[in-house]
This record gives C-alpha cells, structure tokens and sequence, in this order.
C-alpha cells in the first residue's frame, strides 16, 4: 500500500516537472516573443505619426551595416512605406494604410497575448492541482507552505 | 615497502563515470561557444568584404529599415564614410579602408577567442578520456601495485623525491607543470649548446692536425651527428669531460624515454596479467600527466626516482657504478621515462638536499624484476 502511494507520488511529480513546468516555460517565452513584437508594431505606429505630424518627406538615417558599422542613407521620398505582413512578405502602404494595418495587427497581437496569458494560467493551476493531489497522497496538513512556492 | 592497492578504493566507479559525464557537458558547452563565435567570424568576414565594396560605387540603392518591421525605399549615400562602434557607446567615423583594419583586428581576437576554446576542449576531452579509462579500469577491478627498488645513490633522490613532493603539493600544478616543461627544454638546450661548443673545440683541435671540412661538416650537422656521438659517448674523440658526456647520455635516455616505456610497457602487459597503473596509460602521456595530477603524492612509485632521473646540472645523474648493474640498463630507461612524465623539479630537488631516503630495502624484488634478471 505505501508502496503504491510512493509510486503514484513519484509518477505524479514526475509529470510536474516532466511535463508542466516545460510546457509553462514554453508558453511565458511565446507570450514573450508576442510582447515583442508588439513592442515592435507600436513603435512604428509612433514613427509614422511622428513622421505624419512633422510632414517628413525626405529622410536621412544611419544604416547598421553588421557589427555595429553604420552608413548614411538618404530616403528620398517617404510617403511609401513597405511594412511587415508576416512570413517575409511586405506591403507596400502609405501611411494612412500602414497606421490602419498597424491597428489591426496591434489589435491581433493583443488577443494571441490574452490566449498566452490564459495557457500559462491554466497549466499553473494543473501544477497546483498536481500538488494537491501529492499532498492528499502523503495525507500532509492543508496548508504546505512548502509545496506551495514550488508552482512558480 | 609493496603495497597493493585496488583501484576501486581510490575512485568510485560511479563517481569516475559521473566526473566523465560533467566534463562531456563541458564540452558541449564549449563546443556551443566555439560555433556562436565561428558564426561571429563568418559575419565578420562577410562585413569586411562589404565594407571593401561599398566605396566602388556613389551610392547604392537598398531598402532603409525603419523599426524592425518596416522599410523604406532609399540609398546608400557617402560610401566612403563609416561609423565604427568603438565600444562603450563611443563611434568613430572612419573610411573604408580604416574601418576593414578595425574588423581585421576584430577578427584576430575573435580567432585567438576560438583558439582558446578550441585548446580548452582539447584539454577536457582528454580529461573525459581519463575519467572514462578510470571507471573502466575500476570496473576491471584493476590494483595498483607499488614497491620500492633499493636505492643506493642516496642524496639526490631523496632529494628529487621531496621536491617532487613539495611540488605536487602545490596547489598551481599545471602552472607548476608547465614550468617543469620549460625548465627540461631549457636544461636540453643548454646541454645541446654545451656539447655544440665542446664539438666546436674538438673539431677546432681537430682542425689543427686534419682538414678544415671536418670541422665545417660537424658544425653544420650538429644535431644528427650530436645524437650519434652521445649515443656512444666513449667514441667521441677529445670528449672534454667525461661528466657531459654522462649528463648527454642521460638526455638521451629522457629523450628515447617514451619508446622504452612504450616496449617495456608491451612487455610488461605480456608477463604479468595486472598493469600498474603509471604504466598502463603511459604510452599516452598526457593522460598520464593527468592520472598523475589526480594521485596523491604519498603513493608516487619509489621507483620513479630511479638513478638517471633528471638531465638538470647540478644533479650528477651518472647511476654509480656499484649499482646492481645487470637490471640497471633496462629499469632505468623504463622509469626515466615515467619520471619525465612525473614532471620532475630540478630546482627544488637540489635546493633540498637532506634526508637521504631509506636506501637498500631488505625486501625481494618483485616477479617482475626477477624475470629481467
């Protein structure tokens, strides 16, 4: 019988570390990528505007060539800007149509968060419910400070 | 004094094997860093070229990136000018060719990086490859069998012995090891330069009652003639000192050392079932430089510290003649080697000089001896 129980104790940890913790960190390191990009969106969103309220039409930059060498370059006409769509395409826009992409993929990129957030949640709670189940094996007092810190 | 160890008391196999594994992760870990810096230089080299290129032309046509997720249409203008990150957020603004003398430096340092790297894994791997041997050896329910051979030249191997044991002590071993290293080439060289002179003087006597081409030829092929001379020291003519030529055939001995051990130790497995431990990885000398690195010094062989042992000045190393002569040919080739292995310290052996070791053991020498008899 205590056999048994030590068995099942050390499959169900075995499926907390094996399997949960991995996929929790898997998911907060997309979630991450995600951020990212957003980062990335708003950014250009407060470029164009920047751009769009100092009517820029020409444009002087440094360009990083690799390992942090750079070179002057002139952009001489900047009403046409050529955006990200994803995998390696990009559009051509102006910067009205560019702002109006940019809302939408901000708006995507919102929702992929939300989905993220709501994964890492549930496997931290089947992490916890894991545990709980080991504390009930091993018949240990409700409160176990002890496992507690070990869902994060 | 035998004593008869089983490996397995020293080295757990478990550990050994677990020890090999830590080092195999190392090693992947290096490896890694050697490939992220390999990248490093490959973007290095791309840059170089382009940055070779780019003045070729007024200006180029390419794509401005705005952010990371946008571009414009644009060019390349003042091709000739470069800002070069300095480091520490400060910029240079450098022409072309300037800039490729920057990245050429760069580049050296990320190849001397990847060198280094490179000889660290060459390290661990031999490391790993020690480790392996040792559980394996382990497993075999290997022992190691340790005896003193009765020693007559008493001063200088006690001596020899205690510096050799105040120095494994030491914690910097490799440093330690290295300066052995260094020391033996230098002592070598100076034998060398030495016996070139004596050669010099010879030849220049030589000179005064034969033709001057003798004397030219010797000079010139020093070396092969050198080694041939010392081999048969007794040959040379108007040998100046008896004392070189010992010293020379002694340097002799350290240098045909590995191959002795090599034959001896091919011997030494045919005859006897069990190899000693120093032997058994002595053909690689590495390894054995390492397996002696992780032993403790109080169970060095005695016989480490045979009479020729060091080719250091101030050590007469010429075995005295009332040494058990018929097993002194062989023995002391044998473990010369072993001792260069061992890393001996010249300086410190002679500085300490006291405490002669107990000399002429009462016990029989071993089934191994016997049979050279």
């Amino acid at each position: 019988m205590d056999e048994i129980r030590q068995m099942k104790v050390q499959r169900f940890e075995e499926f907390v570390d094996l399997r949960l913790k991995p996929d929790l960190v898997r998911a907060v390191a997309q979630r991450d990528k995600v951020f990212e990009q957003q980062k990335v969106f708003s950014d250009l969103k407060k470029n164009i505007e920047t751009l769009q309220e100092n009517s820029v039409t020409s444009l002087k930059t440094l360009v990083n060539l690799g390992s942090e060498v750079y070179m002057q370059a002139e952009v001489p006409d900047t009403q046409h800007i050529f955006v990200d769509v994803g995998l390696g395409f990009h559009v051509e826009f102006t910067w009205s149509e560019a702002l109006k992409f940019i809302q939408l993929r901000e708006e995507k990129l919102g929702r992929q968060i939300e989905e993220y957030t709501d994964l890492i949640a549930s496997i931290k709670a089947q992490i916890k419910l894991v545990l709980e189940g080991i504390r009930e094996l091993l018949q240990l007092p409700a409160e176990v400070p002890v496992r507690d810190d070990r869902v994060f | 004094m035998g004593s008869v160890t089983s490996l397995s008391s020293l080295f757990q196999p478990e550990e050994a094997r677990k020890a090999a594994r830590r080092v195999e992760d190392t090693i992947s870990e290096r490896q890694e860093e050697v490939e992220r810096l390999k990248g490093f230089v490959a973007d290095n080299t791309a840059l170089i070229g382009l940055v070779q290129k780019l003045p070729d032309e007024l200006h180029h046509d390419i794509m401005v990136p705005f952010g990371k997720a946008a571009f414009f249409p644009g060019r390349l203008v003042h091709t000739n000018e470069f800002m070069v990150l300095l480091g520490e957020g400060y910029y240079a603004e450098r022409t072309s060719k300037q800039t490729v003398e920057i990245l050429k430096r760069r580049g050296k340092a990320m190849d001397a990086n990847v060198q280094s790297l490179k000889s660290m894994i060459e390290d661990l791997r031999a490391e790993a490859s020690f480790f392996d041997s040792t559980a394996a050896e382990v497993a075999e329910g290997l022992v190691e069998i340790r005896e003193e051979i009765p020693e007559d030249d008493s001063s200088e191997k006690g001596s020899v012995e205690q510096g050799f044991e105040s120095t494994s002590m030491a914690e910097n071993e490799e440093v330690t090891n290295e300066d052995d290293e260094y020391a033996r080439l230098m002592a070598r060289l100076d034998e060398l330069e030495k016996e070139e002179q004596a050669a010099e003087v010879a030849s220049a006597n030589d000179e005064e009652t034969d033709n001057y081409g003798h004397g030219e030829i010797s000079n010139e092929s020093i070396f092969p003639e050198e080694l041939d001379s010392l081999s048969h020291p007794h040959e040379l003519p108007r040998w100046p000192e008896d004392r070189h030529s010992n010293r020379g055939r002694s340097l002799i001995q350290d240098h045909l050392a590995p191959n002795m051990l090599e034959r001896l130790n091919l011997e030494d497995r045919s005859s006897r079932p069990i190899p000693e431990d120093a032997n058994s990885c002595a053909d690689n000398p590495r390894q054995n430089l390492q397996g002696l690195r992780n032993q403790k010094p109080d169970v060095m062989p005695k016989e480490a510290t045979s009479s020729v042992t060091s080719s250091s000045d101030q050590v007469p190393s010429q075995p005295s003649p009332s040494a058990p002569s018929p097993r002194r040919a062989d023995t002391s080739k044998a473990f010369t080697g072993s001792i260069i292995e061992r890393a001996p310290n010249f300086q410190a052996s002679t500085a300490s000089s006291q405490a002669p070791p107990s000399s002429q053991p009462a016990k029989p020498v071993s089934r191994f001896k016997q049979q050279r008899r």
